[in-house]
């Protein structure tokens, strides 16, 4: 037995961590009645977002009932876009095997987290929850840390666009999984230096 | 009426991809190059003050390009230039050697090409040529940093020096489509149009007036440009092109020779020679995003008041670009406090006094401002009180501290008639109090929002015709006397002298009260001087004599404060003389001269009975 093992486990350094930022785009905010649109992801590795790894997939509606225009239209997404999309079901399996043993990235991590853990069991899988990294809470921190060192307080900007706009980062364009995923990665890179997180633990 | 405040900047949105794609000499690769680059692209953010390479460390294993926060390059500890977006840096990831410390100034979010890709692309033509390009060009640009310390000697080489090529033009009736391949085509931020007068169409417009106002490809470019194209003549040195730039909020000026225009220089061509100059501040003001950025303020002015000191620029023009950039920052400052108080209920002017208010600012020194409003109830004054206290604020957290006498917009916000109520008071009542108030209000000037000043600016006019407030306010400018004793030696105080008491206030005093005499608005103390001797009250040898005096005190003044700030100590009015070269010594004495013979006029015209 070596004596690294005999000590008790620190938490891994960020840079040892694959953190696979997501972002859904959805019919709506119930995830027991809207579908989901589609999916993209990006990985953070060693501390930099590997564009050349992401993974996006548009999904097939369900079957029983398409999706409303009005959602489609404010996602940018047209009926004839999914019409030939891989469904929820062959879509899954890319996300899980991304998500085993890494730690899943989200802006407002409540929401996406309930529509995968719907969609998962929807399609008779397990969803065994990955550990979460919640931009929206690392928001919230960096305000109260801001409010410690004696900036007028101020509601943090939650909003993924205004937050990132707050903190000095480029505009993207909006309604695009992908891009929203590039864009909540970007803003993990920036929150966790200015709050000068080393480790896993300190960012859950 | 000049369009001084940049319009906000409207940014194209592109993803990581896209902004690769529009970047040289990525735009210029084949679909098939192009997508080897792109499926390797990766994103990396460094907070500021990261040194993400050393001259004396392992080569770069990417190239980067910024596509957002700034990063200067330093060699032997001086920076040689400055990044902005869409700049590139770790070409030693292709030569081996890295040439520079490449450092954070604010941060960074730049995207990276891994070594392996690069490699690869070296085998397309145009990326190849960029690279070689790009290194004969940053070779070209390092003499002039590396050979002086510094800024160096050369803010004053003329403007005309930078330019590198004659103006990119297009004709009158071309397209926003057409200006915009031809920038694209040439590299170039901005085209002339040869209407008449020309007119110029730069990339910021081509952003806010076109894409972001949703206009077409085939919108005329004339309709988007800007006319008359601000132009400078050929031998203006770099800080007046500087000077030009901030005043006027522009980026681009036109460089002019013999009535023909024959090129533009833009902020980055200022910025890439003058690395630490005003030009850089005033980016920073300009992006400055939130009120966290508000610290840095000071640090960074500081520093480049140190540069511009040692580069050898005379105080007064210092202190015009100081007073500007503080302009820059009390828009900003606006533009944050009515985004959360709501818009204005009628119009109004930040007012800025005393040093700031005759463009004299150079240290950062406590806070003189007021709020003047055109009109208004009790909610219209509560809120301009609330944003008075909001902007006083930012100030202190931008290094400003609060005025000791309170003269700051918290105490001081009403609505015009008020103000014309007291000024006109103090004029027809001039009592002490009302000598002092003089003193400090009548040196205002609007540093932002657009309330018209000019009634106010009329109440002024009064003073002429009035002798005894004239005579009160001599009495007060004669109180100061220069430090010379008999045979015109220099009276010593704890071994030195003070350039304040004996020299600066006697001439700012005299200088206020001769501009009000000759009715001139004019705030600054050399061009009060050069009204009052052009108006005949004093003569020109006197006037010309008392100008240098005064540029003389402000620059020795300003040296000995930043030599005080260096070793810690509190900086004052007080210079040493032994410390001063015996050049020096002389230029002192003849400086207070010249006071106490400005001084002798106005004895005899404002008929003052001296002690």
């Amino acid at each position: 037995m070596r004596l690294r093992d005999l000590l008790p486990a620190r938490s891994p350094r960020f840079t040892e961590v694959v953190f696979w930022a997501l972002d859904l785009e959805t019919e709506g905010l119930d995830p027991g009645r809207d579908a989901i649109l589609s999916v993209g992801m990006v990985p953070v590795r060693r501390g930099l977002v590997r564009l050349g790894e992401a993974f996006s997939s548009l999904v097939h509606p369900r079957e029983e009932r398409p999706p409303s225009v009005g959602a489609l239209g404010a996602h940018h997404l047209r009926p004839f876009d999914t019409r030939n999309a891989p469904d929820l079901a062959a879509v899954l399996p890319e996300i899980s095997r991304r998500l085993e043993g890494n730690v899943l990235l989200v802006h407002h991590a409540t929401i996406d987290v309930r529509f995968l853990k719907a969609a998962f069991r929807s399609t008779g899988r397990s969803w065994r929850p990955p550990p979460v990294v919640d931009t929206v809470r690392l928001l919230y921190r960096w305000a109260d840390a801001r409010r410690f060192l004696g900036n007028p307080p101020g509601d943090p900007e939650l909003n993924l666009f205004a937050a990132r706009d707050q903190l000095g980062l480029p505009a993207y364009p909006p309604h695009d999984a992908l891009v929203d995923a590039t864009a909540t990665a970007e803003l993990f890179l920036a929150l966790r230096a200015r709050l000068g997180c080393e480790r896993l633990r300190q960012l859950l | 009426m000049t369009n001084a405040v940049p319009a906000p900047q409207a940014e194209p949105h592109l993803d990581p991809r896209s902004f690769l794609r529009a970047t040289p000499p990525f735009d210029a690769l084949t679909a098939e190059a192009f997508e080897l680059a792109a499926g390797a692209l990766e994103i990396a953010y460094f907070p500021q003050g990261t040194r993400i390479l050393s001259a004396d460390g392992a080569p770069s294993d990417a190239l980067y390009v910024v596509r957002k926060g700034l990063v200067r390059l330093e060699r032997g500890g001086e920076t040689s230039a400055v990044l902005e977006e869409g700049d590139f840096f770790g070409y030693s990831v292709v030569t081996g050697q890295v040439s520079a410390d490449v450092v954070v100034e604010e941060d960074l979010l730049a995207y990276r090409v891994p070594e392996t890709v690069v490699r690869r692309l070296l085998a397309f033509a145009p990326f190849t040529r960029f690279f070689t390009q790009g290194l004969a060009a940053r070779l070209r640009h390092q003499p002039a940093f590396s050979a002086e310390p510094a800024l160096g000697g050369d803010v004053l080489l003329p403007v005309g020096s930078l330019v590198d090529r004659p103006p990119v033009t297009i004709p009158a009736g071309a397209s926003v489509l057409d200006a915009a391949r031809v920038m694209r085509d040439e590299r170039v931020s901005s085209v002339l149009l040869l209407s008449e007068p020309p007119a110029i169409v730069t990339d910021r417009d081509l952003r806010n007036r076109v894409l972001a106002a949703g206009l077409g490809p085939e919108t005329p470019a004339l309709a988007v440009s800007s006319s008359p194209v601000r132009t400078v003549p050929h031998g203006t040195p770099v800080y007046g092109a500087w000077q030009a730039m901030l005043e006027h909020g522009i980026h681009h000026l036109a460089v002019e020779r013999e009535k023909k225009l024959v090129g533009v220089v833009t902020s980055t061509d200022l910025l890439r020679h003058h690395s630490h100059g005003p030009v850089l501040a005033f980016k920073k003001v300009e992006r400055m995003r939130g009120r966290e950025a508000l610290p840095a303020y000071g640090t960074d002015l500081a520093r480049m008041v140190a540069m511009l000191v040692r580069s050898g620029l005379a105080a007064t023009h210092i202190a015009r670009l100081v007073s500007h950039l503080n302009d820059a920052l009390v828009r900003r400052l606006l533009v944050w406090a009515e985004r959360d108080l709501g818009a204005p209920p009628c119009p109004y002017a930040f007012l800025v006094f005393g040093s700031e208010g005759r463009f004299e600012q150079t240290l950062l020194t406590d806070q003189d401002n007021a709020i003047v409003y055109r009109d208004g109830d009790e909610p219209t004054r509560s809120y301009f009180r609330r944003l008075a206290h909001k902007v006083v604020a930012d100030l202190v957290a931008a290094g400003f501290p609060p005025c000791p006498g309170g003269y700051m917009a918290t105490n001081h916000a009403g609505p015009l008639s008020e103000w014309i109520a007291r000024f006109a008071a103090w004029i027809d009542m001039p009592k002490m109090e009302a000598i002092l108030a003089a003193g400090i209000f009548f040196d205002h000037r609007s540093a932002g929002g657009g309330l018209d000043l000019a009634p106010l600016a009329a109440v002024l006019e009064r003073a002429r015709q009035n002798a005894p407030f004239l005579s009160q306010l001599a009495r007060a400018a004669l109180g100061f006397r220069p430090p010379l004793g008999a045979f015109r030696r220099l009276e010593l105080e704890n071994g030195g002298v003070d350039l304040k008491k004996g020299g600066i206030a006697p001439i700012q005093g005299l200088a206020r009260l001769w501009a009000l005499d000759a009715g001139v608005r004019a705030t600054p103390t050399v061009d009060r001087l050069k009204a009052a001797t052009a108006a005949g009250l004093l003569d020109l040898e006197t006037g010309e004599a008392l100008e240098e005096a005064y540029i003389f005190f402000l620059g020795l003044r300003l040296r000995e404060q930043i030599r005080a700030l260096s070793e810690g100590r509190a900086p004052g009015n007080h210079v040493a003389v032994d410390a001063l070269s015996p050049s020096e010594r002389r230029h002192l004495k003849e400086s207070f001269l010249a006071v106490r013979t400005a001084q002798k006029y106005a004895i005899t015209r404002y008929q003052v009975t001296t002690a």
